[in-house]
């Protein structure tokens, strides 16, 4: 971690990159030319649903699967062709794959082993990587015998022991419970900065996604449909499909004529002119909730009828129907605010910068 | 009253699911004990039992066939042989198993059903017919030594009325036993620790020596456990391919019962194999543990 070579130093930029990755099973393309720069020290995390080709992609890179066209340099290294265990890639699975009849020392100590590495500098090592993941003492335990919290844990000592190229993960945090999910999340992200290791983190979940990575790259049907900083992608979302899969959002189908949009009865503005069938997109919190009549200074308005309250604590959800149209409505909740009945009948207010507006699929 | 009656209750339910179980207990105790421990007694009593030359009792006591089996290096001889047979045989089956029953256990779909039942499929056939079969491949003028002579060798291989056909022709017979009781076993292999495993560093050999190995030992163990007993209580096979030259427990128990009429001694013999069995079973939960 503190030597590094020419190709590295010469391109800090594209520490790992991916050149037009491909994973073909039969006719279908679970990867289709992948192209993908990742910095040294950055954390990336691979958004998208199930099948969408991000475990492929991982699993390429710790080279568990082989690959159909393109390549996986790291450091200057063409990896494309190289067995896993010769890549160093530090990779924690979803199902932890902890070596059940091993201790946890023993499962740490692994890696080092296999890299002929002497038992006493094993052992300091082994003693140091449990320490980071807060497992001193657990060393004479057997996997089935802690929690999943721990379990993953002794997971991530395993990968990060033999400093790594790369940390991998791939959905880490899927098989723990909510609030542990939330601790992990902090405990990885901490871990990841303090040492620098380049991370590649494998999710469904955006929240995951948004909170912990640095740069967020989202894919659908095997290609890659974004890649951005977390506010990239939710405040300028390059696809309907991003903006739909990254936070909630209102999905209108609507007719673009020149700088207006027509949607199921109502005329709005949006941010830039458009014609021919289009999907309109605005996020529920950023429309504003005011009595009939009350117009704010935003450039897009619609009356309408609230048909449907929810309280959700946090967040008032409301329902309203204005046209043809329901707007899906989100107000953050305050002690003294009182909630609006069904019926009421409001005006909604939105910036023309909320309009996301999309060509609509062929 | 309904306090009361409430308080008993719940004994009274599990007195009551206690009393079932015992119930569904007893026809296999029944069984187990007219089927088998009244038969071993009676092979007990009768292995004391004092014996006129025909064979006929006399209804008097002797231990005279303890003391000979005791004494007699033939005996000694003999189970060392029985012992050492089947060790040899478990070890070859789970050599030539192991390999079988991996490849087995990592396939799915249509092709694993399809291979299980063509490794059971032997079992379909009884192993008389099994061991002819193996007698025309084996004998001077069978199969492999045809070819061998083919080939142009002088002497055909001595395959057969040998203990090297004893030991082909069982390790083939209890194959299908050994490759199930491996696929039983092998429950805790997971091909995502394989992966770990392998990201860590380690080639494909060192995968099996520290990951598959050590995990598939449960399979192992139940598969050499029971090969070792079907080995040991095995006897038509050694008959057949052994030709009356192989000695073995089971063989000699048939001889010493139907041909020679001494039954005091062939009970002897029977409750030495049930001896050993115990033997193998004690140190097969011993290695259970060890490992488990």
């Amino acid at each position: 971690m503190t030597i590094q070579n020419g190709d590295e130093a010469a391109a800090p930029d594209r520490f790992l990159s991916l050149q037009a990755l491909t994973k073909r099973y039969g006719d279908t393309a679970a990867v289709d030319a992948v192209d993908l720069d990742v910095r040294k020290g950055e954390f990336l995390a691979m958004l998208g649903p199930s099948g969408c080709g991000k475990t492929t992609t991982l699993r390429m890179i710790a080279g568990l699967v082989p690959t159909t066209a393109g390549q996986i340099v790291v450091a200057g290294r063409d990896l494309t062709n190289v067995p896993p265990y010769q890549r160093d890639m530090g990779l924690v699975f979803q199902s932890y794959a902890l070596f059940p009849h091993m201790s946890v020392a023993a499962n740490v100590a692994f890696g080092l082993e296999m890299r002929g590495m002497a038992k006493a500098d094993i052992r300091a090592r082994v003693a140091e990587a449990l320490q980071l993941v807060r497992l001193t003492g657990y060393e004479d335990r057997r996997p089935g015998q802690l929690s999943g919290g721990q379990q993953q844990r002794v997971a991530l000592a395993r990968a990060l022991v033999i400093r790594p190229l790369i940390l991998l993960l791939d959905e880490p945090l899927s098989n723990l419970d909510a609030k542990l999910r939330e601790e992990m999340r902090n405990e990885i992200r901490d871990i990841q900065r303090r040492l620098g290791t380049t991370a590649l983190f494998v999710t469904h979940d955006q929240d995951e996604a948004l909170t912990m990575a640095d740069r967020v790259v989202v894919m659908n049907k095997g290609r890659i449909e974004q890649t951005g900083t977390p506010e990239d992608l939710y405040e300028r979302p390059r696809t309907a499909f991003v903006a739909a899969f990254v936070g909630r959002t209102n999905r209108f189908p609507g007719t673009g004529a020149g700088d207006v949009v027509h949607v199921g009865g109502v005329t709005m503005r949006c941010a830039r002119p458009v014609t021919g069938p289009v999907e309109v997109m605005i996020r529920p919190h950023r429309i504003h909730l005011d009595g009939a009549g009350d117009r704010r200074a935003d450039d897009n308005h619609a009356a309408g009828t609230i048909i449907r309250t929810t309280y959700a604590g946090n967040v008032v959800q409301y329902d309203v129907q204005a046209g043809d149209t329901v707007f899906n409505v989100e107000q953050s909740t305050d002690a003294t605010g009182a909630i609006v009945g069904v019926g009421t009948a409001v005006t909604l207010s939105w910036s023309v910068a909320n309009t996301l507006v999309f060509e609509a699929a062929p | 009253m309904s306090a009361a009656a409430t308080a008993q209750g719940p004994d009274q339910s599990r007195r009551g699911t206690t009393f079932a179980a015992t119930t569904l207990l007893v026809p296999i105790l029944l069984i187990n004990a007219i089927g088998f421990m009244l038969p071993v007694a009676n092979l007990a009593v009768i292995s004391v039992s004092e014996i006129r030359s025909s064979g006929a009792m006399t209804g008097g006591w002797s231990i005279a066939k303890w003391t000979t089996v005791a004494t007699d290096p033939f005996y000694w001889e003999l189970l060392a042989n029985t012992v050492r047979t089947s060790l040899i045989v478990t070890i070859l089956t789970l050599i030539v198993s192991y390999p079988i029953a991996l490849c087995l256990h990592r396939m799915s779909g249509a092709w694993k059903s399809i291979l299980l039942v063509l490794v059971i499929s032997p079992l379909l056939l009884s192993s008389v017919v099994r061991t002819y079969g193996w007698i025309a491949i084996l004998s001077d003028r069978g199969l492999v030594n045809s070819a061998l002579a083919a080939l142009g060798a002088q002497e055909p291989l001595r395959l057969m009325f040998n203990q090297n056909g004893v030991i082909i022709g069982l390790t083939e017979i209890l194959m299908p036993y050994m490759i199930l009781a491996l696929l039983a076993g092998f429950g805790r292999l997971d091909p995502r620790v394989e992966e770990a495993a392998a990201t860590l560093g380690a080639p494909p050999y060192r995968v099996f020596w520290r990951v598959v190995l050590p995990l598939s030992l449960p399979g192992v163990a139940l598969g050499s456990l029971l090969t070792f007993v079907l080995a040991i209580s095995s006897f038509i096979t050694p008959k057949l391919l052994g030709g009356g030259r192989v000695f073995l427990l089971a063989t000699e128990v048939y001889d010493q019962a139907i041909v020679t009429l001494d039954w005091p001694l062939a009970a002897t013999l029977s409750i030495i194999v049930l001896v050993v069995f115990g033997l193998a079973l004690a140190v097969y939960t011993r290695i259970l543990r060890q490992i488990g």
